[in-house]
């Protein structure tokens, strides 16, 4: 079939795309003076010794005096068998780190994301099918709220209020309860509210938006004429079609908030994940660490946009793929 | 034929809030639909039509529209007084509907198949495979060639016509008693017009229902119609057989529409003026302001009630009242007997209008918006 084709070039253009990204940010490291040969260079010449002697020392334990085409292959068969190099900062291979930062992002950021999905669609449904009424201004103005207020802001005023005065919630993150059970549920409450809050304002606009293009589509009177209830019409008929411009509106929005989020949650909560670990390898200059946390993040957007292309074609019939 | 009529509507109001005011858009409209026979509910734009037609099962969107008052019966049961359920079972079950735009009738992102299946399986409860077997019986009888290859194609590989045979396949699968067909070739270019309500014609004597047909054109009128009824800005001007208003068209509006037939001997213009305003119409007979025959008490009061001028032929209009004088409207040139249906043929074998004679674009009079 013609689908499956275009869905293996799609493939092959996540692959090629990956490639490029990978090969741009080795030529953008290669380019740019490596702060811990600064360094070395500045205490050599603090000494006494020779400033030049110190850097060719440097290159020539890091191997960057060999050519650059070896250098570049090099880096790239590291990148491809996940060796991703040493993190100074941390004192353990970079893979190692992301390794154990990956599941406390995880742990907050798929019951985020479900939950702003369900909720985000529920209310826009219903704000969509009872347009104008005041229902449909509180969930506006709660969407507003929640796209305006600042993440980090947020957070901090509930930290103060739930867990420093009426203690409901613990203020510092214990990484060390079980990643599934009701103690990680429990300190993770208030970071999944700010999330939500933050995330369920987008989905909540657009899946009104799209369903209140539907709700007075023909379609959707003929489906009443036929003897439809109300919610096989709201889920078949207006939720069905509307599905597909809102798949790639939400993989986009929730990829984007959340992983701009995920900076600030995990910094003001003192979650170890990999929105920490990239925060504190920046703090620390090191290097390879902050290049393997950004393609993590790099690498989630583009698989996240290669699903968001697949769906689209399974969901909307219309779609031709000949000349794709 | 029983004595009881299968649909029976009496000073039906449909109206709708919005900010301009409230629009009456069905102003106490009376009519019957009996079994077997089709009656055609005719009208320029926005003069309430589709709205009667939508509001006998309540599709009327609510908010902003509302059925406000007046009586349906159908069946003997009145449908303004039934549940949720009722009305479900109602729709589709027992009043099939058809509507004007078939491009956007069918759901883009199912097989017409599906949708046929949907249709039959929310009204009986049937095995999935006998469901498939009857929706391509049905897609077989509108006229789809290939129907067991063509049941999972999308509508978006269906022409027009097709998708508007798909619908009528839609809306006959549970064997309605009653087909509401609201412009159903309206979208479509002339000769898919012609097969299309043939299509019809044939369904309704084999399916045994009667058709309420919601068009602006008098040819379609002619060729199918058993009788009539005349709707300008939500009031019924004139009702009857379908012979009757053809070769004897009393109120000045029927008179006037039947001039602006092309091919009937007529001047070919439209009818001055427009609509009156829906939410803040004259008094008096809504036609007044365009009417030629108009005199004192047609500016006053209330629209003139149905006068009978025989058993089956009422008209509103004062110059057949009690104090009026019938030959001040049918004195005026022309419009009588020249229009007939064909004369004294039958209306369906002998359509002089239908011949040729289809306006495509037979909107008289500039129209208004359809809220």
């Amino acid at each position: 079939m013609s689908m499956r084709w275009y869905v293996v070039r799609r493939v092959l253009w996540a692959v090629v795309a990956t490639y490029l990204i990978l090969s741009v940010t080795w030529g953008l490291l290669a380019l740019t003076p490596n702060p811990a040969a600064e360094q070395l260079q500045f205490r050599a010449a603090a000494s006494g010794g020779s400033a030049e002697a110190a850097r060719e020392a440097f290159e020539a334990r890091r191997g960057l005096d060999r050519p650059l085409w070896d250098r570049y292959s090099d880096y790239m068969v590291n990148m491809v068998t996940l060796n991703w190099g040493w993190s100074d900062s941390r004192s353990q291979p970079v893979m190692e780190a992301i390794a154990g930062a990956i599941p406390y992002t995880a742990v907050y950021s798929v019951p985020t994301t479900i939950l702003s999905v369900l909720l985000g669609l529920s209310i826009g449904l219903y704000s969509a099918t009872h347009q104008y009424t005041r229902t449909d201004y509180a969930a506006t103005f709660f969407a507003f709220f929640g796209y305006a207020i600042p993440n980090f802001w947020f957070a901090i005023v509930l930290l103060l209020v739930f867990s420093v005065q009426l203690g409901w919630f613990p203020v510092v993150f214990d990484p060390d309860v079980p990643l599934v059970g009701f103690a990680m549920a429990h300190q993770l409450v208030l970071p999944v509210v700010v999330l939500v809050t933050g995330t369920i304002a987008g989905v909540m606009r657009y899946s009104r938006a799209e369903a209140l293009e539907y709700v007075q589509a023909e379609f959707v009177k003929t489906a009443k004429a036929k003897g439809a209830g109300e919610f096989r019409i709201l889920t078949r008929h207006v939720l069905r079609p509307a599905a597909v411009p809102l798949m790639t509106i939400l993989i986009g929005d929730i990829l984007g908030i959340f992983l701009a989020a995920s900076y600030l949650v995990e910094v003001v909560f003192g979650i170890p994940g990999l929105g920490q670990l990239s925060y504190n390898a920046i703090l620390a200059q090191d290097t390879a660490l902050v290049l393997g946390t950004t393609l993590i993040f790099t690498f989630v957007a583009v698989i996240g946009n290669l699903i968001q292309d697949i769906a689209y074609t399974i969901l909307d019939p219309r779609i031709d793929y000949g000349d794709r | 034929m029983a004595d009881e009529p299968l649909l029976s509507v009496r000073n039906l109001e449909t109206k709708f809030h919005t900010d301009e005011g409230v629009v009456r858009a069905v102003d106490g409209v009376s009519f019957d639909v009996r079994r077997g026979e089709t009656v055609c509910l005719v009208g320029e734009s926005g003069s309430g039509k589709t709205v009667t037609g939508e509001s006998l099962t309540r599709l009327v969107r609510s908010p902003p529209g509302e059925v406000a008052g007046g009586e349906i019966y159908f069946d003997g049961r009145d449908v303004l007084d039934m549940s949720d359920a009722e009305l479900r079972d109602l729709r589709g079950g027992r009043v099939g509907h058809i509507f004007q735009n078939p491009q956007g009738a069918l759901n883009p992102v199912y097989p017409v198949g599906w949708q046929i299946v949907e249709a039959i399986r929310l009204h009986e409860e049937v095995p999935k495979a006998e469901a498939r077997a009857r929706a391509v019986d049905l897609l077989n009888r509108v006229g789809i060639p290939e129907a067991t290859r063509r049941f999972d194609d999308y509508p978006h590989e269906f022409s027009g016509g097709m998708k508007q045979r798909v619908a009528i396949a839609m809306a006959l699968a549970t064997n309605p008693a009653l087909l509401v067909a609201d412009e159903p070739t309206t979208a479509l270019d002339v000769t898919i017009q012609n097969q299309i309500l043939r299509l019809l014609e044939e369904l309704q004597e084999e399916f045994d229902m009667s058709v309420l047909l919601i068009t602006h054109d008098l040819g379609v009128v002619a060729e199918v119609a058993d009788r009539v009824v005349v709707v300008y800005a939500g009031k019924v001007m004139e009702r009857g057989d379908v012979f009757d208003v053809f070769e004897n068209p009393s109120h000045p509006y029927t008179r006037a529409l039947l001039r602006c037939l092309p091919g009937r001997g007529g001047r070919l213009d439209g009818i001055d003026g427009r609509l009156p305003s829906a939410t803040d119409p004259p008094p008096g007979c809504r036609f007044h302001p365009r009417c030629d025959h108009a005199v004192d008490a047609c500016r006053t009061g209330g629209q003139p009630p149905l006068y009978a001028l025989s058993d089956d032929h009422d008209v509103s209009c004062v110059h057949y009242g009690p104090d009026g004088d019938p030959e001040v409207v049918r004195g005026d040139e022309s419009a009588g007997s020249a229009v007939g249906p064909g004369d004294g043929g039958h209306v369906g074998d002998d359509a002089h209008v239908g011949d040729g004679g289809h306006d495509p674009d037979g909107e008289s009079g500039d129209g208004g918006n359809e809220p």
